[in-house]
C-alpha cells in the first residue's frame, strides 16, 4: 500500500516522504508474487491456480470417460472377475474399483471447489474493483490469504491419492455411513474433510472481503442503482458464500468427528440419523450451484451489451432477478433427496418453489436476448461463448424443470439425466462464462489479446463437445443408467461412447485455450486503455485506466458518465 | 424391440404350453425341458448379449416403456410437462438464432438501437413462465400423493391382491434381500452367489419397505418407475402395480462403495399361476440345498454316492408328493444354471462341464426311483408345514 499511498500523493504534487519503518520492501520476481497483496495481481494467481486445477480435473474425466467408453466391462463385472482374469480391454479400474470411486469424487471435488468457484473468484478480485472505481479490495492482506490457503487445500485434496487407502471415495457428496468407511485407517477422508474446510474458509474470506469492497470503497457518485451488474452479481454471490458456506463446514465436520472422535451425528446405531447429514449438506450445496453461476450471469451481461454497441436491457429487473436467485437458492435444498423418504407435503413444497428459480432464470435469458435485439453484433470470442452459453444453458436448465417435478425426478434422480443435467448447466454454462470472461477480460489483465482465431476453435469445439457430450448423458439417464458406475448395462452403450467422444473435443479445446494463454504474451502490447471499442457505450471503470492498469488502478477516479444515472434508473434515454 | 415384442409374446405361450402338465396330478414324470423354462423364467441371465453385442434382455424405463401403473402416470405426467416447458426451451433458442443473423455487424453503419426497457415485456416474461409453472402444478400433486402414501384400492394384508416385500440392500456380496413375509419365503443370493430376481406377480400390488444393512442404497427398476434410497435404520416405502408380464432390469442408484457398479437388480413379472409354482419351489429349498451341498461340484472332487443316496431318501422321507420331486429338480437344474453363469473360477467351469450331465442323470435315477407319489403336486393348498424358511 505504501508504494500507491506514495505514487497517489505524487501524482497529485505533494511531497510525501514516509518514515522508514513504513517502508514496505520492495519484491521482485517470484518474492513479489508469493508476497503480493494487489488484488490484480492475486486475481491472475487466481486465474493461474484456476487453468491449472482445471486442467487437472478435466483429466480426471478423461480418466472416467476412457473407462466408460464401452460396456465391454459390464461382461468383466459379472464374469471375468470370477475367472481370476482380466482380460477384458477398456477397464482401467478392474485392478482397484475403489479407485474409480475416487477419481469420481476427486473430479468433482476439483472441479467445483478449486476451478468454477475460485474462477469466478478470480475474476471478481481482478474486476470488481476495478469496475467500481477502488484502489484495491477492502483488505488486501485477507485477500492474498483467502488465495494461499486454496494451495494447501488443493495439496491436500490431491495428495491424498498417495496415502493408504487412497483419496476420498464416497462421491463429492461424501454420504454418511460410506464416507465414515475405513475410518481411523485411511486418512484419505480426512484429508478431503480438511480440504474442504481450507476452500471454505477462503471462500468466507473472499465473501466478506466484496461484501466490504462494493459496501464501502466505490467511487463517488456510484450509487447502488448505477452499480454494474456484475458487482451486483458479486455482492449477491458473497451473501450466499458468506451464509452457506460454514453450514457445509458443519456438515463436514459431522464426518470428520464421526470418524476421529467418536461422536454420532450420523451414526444410526448410536442415535444420529445419516439424512440429517443429508439435508444440512445440501443446505450449502444448492446454493452453491448459485454460486458457480451468478457471477457469470452478471459478467456476460457486460459481454452482451458490450459487443451488441448496446446498453443493457432491463437493469433493474436483472438485479431483482439476481437477488431472487439468491433468496429462493436457499429455499430448495431437499430436491436432491426426494427418494429419501421425506414427508410428502415436504416434497411438494420443494418442488414447487425449486420450479420458481425458473422465473427469474428465464427473465435473465430473455433480458438477455433483449439486450442483443437491435444491436450491432461483434461476434469475438467472448460473444460467441456468450452466445453459446445461452444455447446451452437453456437445455440446461430445461433438464431442470424436468428434474423439479417430483414423480419425474423419482426415476431420474441419481441417474445420468442429473449428471447430463448439472454438466450442461456448469460446463455449458459456468465453464463458458469463464471462458467468454477470460477472452473479455484477458486484454484487460495480462495486456495482450488471445488469440481471436484460435478464440474459434476453442468455442466451437468447446460448444459442440458440451453438447454431444452431456446431451447424449441425458439420453443415457433417461434410459435408466445410474450415475457413479464404473460399468453399466450395454443398453447405453452407443450414448456412452457419443460422451466420450464429445468429452475429447472439450478437453481438446481447454488444451487449445492453456496453449493459447502462453502464447498471448508474446503478441504484441496493448497500448490503448479500451482495447475493444466497447467504453463509449460501457462506461465502465476498468477500460478507463491501462491493460493492465497500474498498481494504483487510477490516477483520478473517473467521474459517473452522465448517460448513466438515466440509464440504471430503468427509463429510455 | 422386436426380440422383446418376441419375448413378450413367447414367454406366455411358453407357460401356457408348458405349466399346466407340470402342475397335471396325473403325470409322474416332469420333462427336463420344463425344468429348464421354469429356471430361466424365473432366474434369468440379464447379462447375456446377442452376438452384436446388444442386450438378450432389454432395459426398459417409465418413460418410454412403462411397466406399472406408477410408470404410466409417471410417463403422461412427464409428457404433459413437457409439452407445457417446450415453449419455453423453443423461443429462446430461436429469439437467439434471429438476433445472431439478423442483428450482426455487417460494417454498413447500421445504429444500433438504443431502448433499455420495455415494461410490458418484461411483465410478459415474467406472468407467463408463472402460468406455465401453475399449470404443471396442478396434475403432478394428485400423482405426487398417490405414489407416495400407500395404495387404497386394495387390501393389502391379503396376499392375493398385495404383495409386501422387505427389501434389504447390503454389501458383502453387494446385493439385494428380498423377504416375502406372507409368502414366507426370503430370496437374497444364488449357488454361485449372484443376485436373484424378486418375483412379483402382474396386476398384483406390490408395496416395498425399503432399508439397507449398512451404507446408503438405492433400489431402482426404471421399468416401473419408482426408486427409494435404502437407509440403516430407515424404511422407505413404494409401491407399483406391474402391468406387464417379463424381465426388468436395474441397478443400485446410489454409490454404496466399490462394488456399486455392479449391485443390478432384476425383477420377473410372472402370472398368479406360476408364481404359485415360485412359492412352492422356494418352500422346498431349505432341504434341496442340503442335497445340493453334497452334490455341488469341486474341481476333482468325486461325488460321495452314499451320502447322496442317503440325503435323497431324507428329502423324501416327509413326504414324496410330486411337487417335492419337481422341487428337487428344479433346485439342481438352476444351482446347474447359476454356476455356469458365474463360475467361481476356471477351475470349476471346467469341472462343471465335465460333470453336469453325470450329476443330473444320478439325481434323476434317484427321484425316479422314489415311490410314486402320496400326493398330486399340492400348489394350492400347500401348508406351511414344510415352510423351507
Amino acid at each position: 500500500m505504501a508504494d500507491t499511498i506514495a505514487q497517489n500523493a505524487a501524482h497529485y504534487g505533494a511531497p510525501v516522504t514516509l518514515a522508514p519503518e513504513l517502508e514496505i520492501k520492495h519484491y521482485t520476481g517470484v518474492m513479489d508474487w508469493l508476497t503480493t497483496v494487489d488484488h490484480k495481481k492475486i486475481g491472475l494467481l487466481y486465474f493461474w491456480f484456476v487453468v491449472i486445477m482445471g486442467m487437472i480435473g478435466g483429466a480426471m474425466a478423461g480418466a472416467i470417460r476412457i473407462q466408460l467408453a464401452t460396456p465391454g466391462a459390464v461382461w468383466e463385472a459379472v464374469t471375468a472377475a470370477h475367472l481370476n482374469g482380466t482380460d477384458v480391454p477398456y477397464n482401467w479400474f478392474s485392478e482397484n474399483r475403489l479407485l474409480y470411486n475416487q477419481f469420481v469424487t476427486m473430479h468433482a471435488t476439483v472441479m467445483i471447489f478449486f476451478t468454477i468457484i475460485p474462477g469466478f473468484i478470480a475474476f471478481m478480485n481482478y474486476v470488481v474493483p476495478l469496475m467500481i472505481g477502488a484502489r484495491d479490495m477492502a483488505f488486501p492482506k485477507m485477500n492474498a490469504f483467502g488465495f494461499w490457503l486454496l494451495i494447501p487445500a488443493s495439496i491436500l485434496m490431491l495428495s491424498s491419492f498417495f496415502v493408504q487407502g487412497g483419496a476420498a471415495a464416497s462421491g463429492w457428496t461424501a454420504y454418511p455411513p460410506l464416507s465414515l468407511d475405513g475410518m481411523h485407517i485411511t486418512p484419505g477422508q480426512d484429508m478431503w474433510v480438511f480440504g474442504v474446510h481450507l476452500a471454505g474458509v477462503s471462500s468466507i474470506l473472499a465473501a466478506i472481503n466484496f461484501i466490504v469492497t462494493v459496501t464501502n470503497l466505490r467511487a463517488p457518485g456510484m450509487t447502488w442503482s448505477r452499480l454494474p451488474i456484475f458487482a451486483w452479481a458479486t455482492i449477491f454471490v458473497s451473501i450466499i458464500q458468506l451464509l452457506a458456506t460454514p453450514v457445509l463446514a458443519a456438515a463436514v465436520t459431522m464426518i470428520l468427528m464421526d470418524r476421529n472422535f467418536g461422536t454420532t451425528f450420523t451414526v444410526f446405531e448410536k442415535g444420529g440419523d445419516p439424512v440429517l447429514y443429508q439435508h444440512i449438506f445440501w443446505t450449502y450445496s444448492h446454493p452453491a450451484v448459485y454460486i458457480m453461476i451468478l457471477p457469470g450471469f452478471g459478467a456476460i451481461s457486460h459481454v452482451f451489451a458490450a459487443f451488441s454497441r448496446k446498453r443493457l436491457f432491463g437493469y433493474i429487473s436483472m438485479v431483482y432477478a439476481l437477488g431472487a436467485i439468491t433468496v429462493l437458492g436457499f429455499m430448495v435444498w431437499a430436491h436432491h433427496m426426494f427418494t429419501v423418504g421425506m414427508p410428502t407435503i415436504l416434497q411438494a413444497y420443494f418442488m414447487y418453489v425449486s420450479l420458481l428459480i425458473g422465473v427469474p432464470t428465464g427473465i435473465k435469458v430473455f433480458n438477455w436476448l433483449a439486450t442483443m435485439w437491435g444491436g450491432t453484433i461483434r461476434f469475438t470470442t467472448a460473444m460467441k461463448f456468450a452466445c453459446g452459453f445461452i444455447c446451452l444453458f437453456v437445455i440446461g436448465g430445461f433438464g431442470g424443470l424436468i428434474l423439479a417435478m417430483v414423480p419425474t425426478d423419482i426415476s431420474l434422480n441419481n441417474s445420468y439425466f442429473v449428471v447430463g443435467h448439472f454438466h450442461m448447466v456448469l460446463v455449458g454454462g459456468s465453464v463458458m462464462l469463464l471462458f467468454a470472461q477470460a477472452y473479455y477480460w484477458w486484454p484487460k489483465m495480462s495486456g495482450h489479446f488471445l488469440s481471436e482465431k484460435a478464440g474459434s476453435w476453442v468455442f466451437w469445439l468447446m460448444f459442440l463437445g458440451v453438447f454431444v457430450a452431456f446431451l447424449a448423458m441425458h439420453i443415457s439417464g433417461y434410459a435408466g443408467m445410474p450415475r457413479r458406475v464404473p460399468v453399466y448395462y450395454a443398453d447405453y452403450r452407443f450414448s456412452n461412447l457419443l460422451t466420450t467422444v464429445g468429452y475429447l473435443m472439450t478437453f481438446l479445446s481447454a488444451c487449445i485455450f492453456f496453449v493459447d494463454l502462453f502464447l498471448s504474451y508474446r503478441r504484441p502490447k496493448i497500448t490503448v486503455d479500451d482495447p475493444w471499442g466497447i467504453n463509449d457505450i460501457q462506461h465502465s471503470f476498468e477500460w478507463a485506466t491501462s491493460c493492465p492498469p497500474p498498481v494504483y488502478n487510477f490516477a483520478h477516479v473517473p467521474p459517473i458518465p452522465i448517460v448513466e444515472q438515466i440509464a440504471h434508473r430503468g427509463e429510455n434515454p | 424391440m422386436v426380440r422383446l415384442l418376441i419375448l413378450l409374446l413367447t414367454l406366455p405361450m411358453a407357460l401356457v404350453a408348458f405349466a399346466p402338465s407340470a402342475r397335471s396330478a396325473d403325470e409322474t414324470a416332469v420333462k427336463p425341458e420344463q425344468i429348464e423354462a421354469y429356471v430361466h423364467e424365473f432366474n434369468p441371465d440379464i447379462f447375456k448379449l446377442n452376438a452384436d453385442g446388444t442386450p438378450v434382455v432389454p432395459m426398459r424405463n417409465a418413460f418410454s416403456t412403462p411397466a406399472s401403473d406408477i410408470a404410466q402416470d409417471v410417463a403422461s405426467n412427464n409428457t404433459f410437462n413437457l409439452l407445457v416447458y417446450l415453449p419455453f426451451l423453443i423461443l429462446p433458442q430461436v429469439l437467439l438464432v434471429i438476433v445472431i443473423f439478423k442483428f450482426r455487424d455487417r460494417g454498413d453503419g447500421r445504429k444500433p438501437a438504443t431502448f433499455m426497457t420495455n415494461h410490458k415485456l418484461e411483465v410478459l416474461w415474467t406472468v407467463i413462465p408463472c402460468l406455465a409453472l401453475v399449470i404443471v402444478s396442478v396434475p403432478v400433486w394428485k400423482l405426487l400423493y398417490k405414489m407416495e402414501l400407500p395404495p387404497t384400492h386394495v387390501d393389502t394384508n391379503n396376499p392375493d391382491q398385495a404383495t409386501i416385500i422387505k427389501v434389504t440392500g447390503m454389501r458383502g456380496p453387494y446385493s439385494w434381500e428380498y423377504e416375502y413375509k406372507a409368502e414366507g419365503m426370503t430370496v437374497h443370493l444364488d449357488a454361485a452367489g449372484g443376485q436373484e430376481p424378486m418375483v412379483i406377480v402382474k396386476d398384483r400390488v406390490v408395496s416395498l419397505n425399503i432399508t439397507s444393512n449398512d451404507v446408503n442404497h438405492a433400489w431402482w427398476v426404471p421399468a416401473f418407475g419408482v426408486k427409494k434410497s435404502a437407509i440403516k435404520g430407515r424404511f422407505t416405502n413404494t409401491w407399483f402395480t406391474p402391468t406387464m408380464l417379463g424381465i426388468f432390469k436395474g441397478q443400485c442408484a446410489e454409490l454404496c462403495g466399490d462394488g456399486h457398479g455392479i449391485m443390478f437388480i432384476s425383477s420377473v413379472v410372472v402370472d398368479a399361476e406360476d408364481f404359485r409354482v415360485y412359492r412352492l419351489l422356494q418352500r422346498h429349498r431349505a432341504d434341496t440345498d442340503r442335497i445340493w451341498n453334497i452334490l455341488r461340484p469341486g474341481p476333482g472332487v468325486e461325488i460321495d454316492q452314499p451320502k447322496l443316496q442317503e440325503a435323497v431318501a431324507k428329502y423324501f422321507e416327509k413326504d414324496t408328493s410330486e411337487g417335492r420331486k419337481f422341487a428337487l429338480r428344479y433346485w439342481v437344474a438352476a444351482n446347474f444354471d447359476a454356476l455356469h453363469r458365474r463360475p467361481q473360477d476356471k477351475a470349476t467351469l471346467d469341472d462343471l462341464k465335465l460333470r453336469e450331465s453325470q450329476q443330473r442323470a444320478r439325481i434323476e435315477t434317484l427321484v425316479s426311483s422314489v415311490a410314486a407319489p402320496a400326493a398330486p403336486l399340492a400348489v394350492e393348498a400347500a401348508p406351511a408345514a414344510d415352510s423351507a424358511r
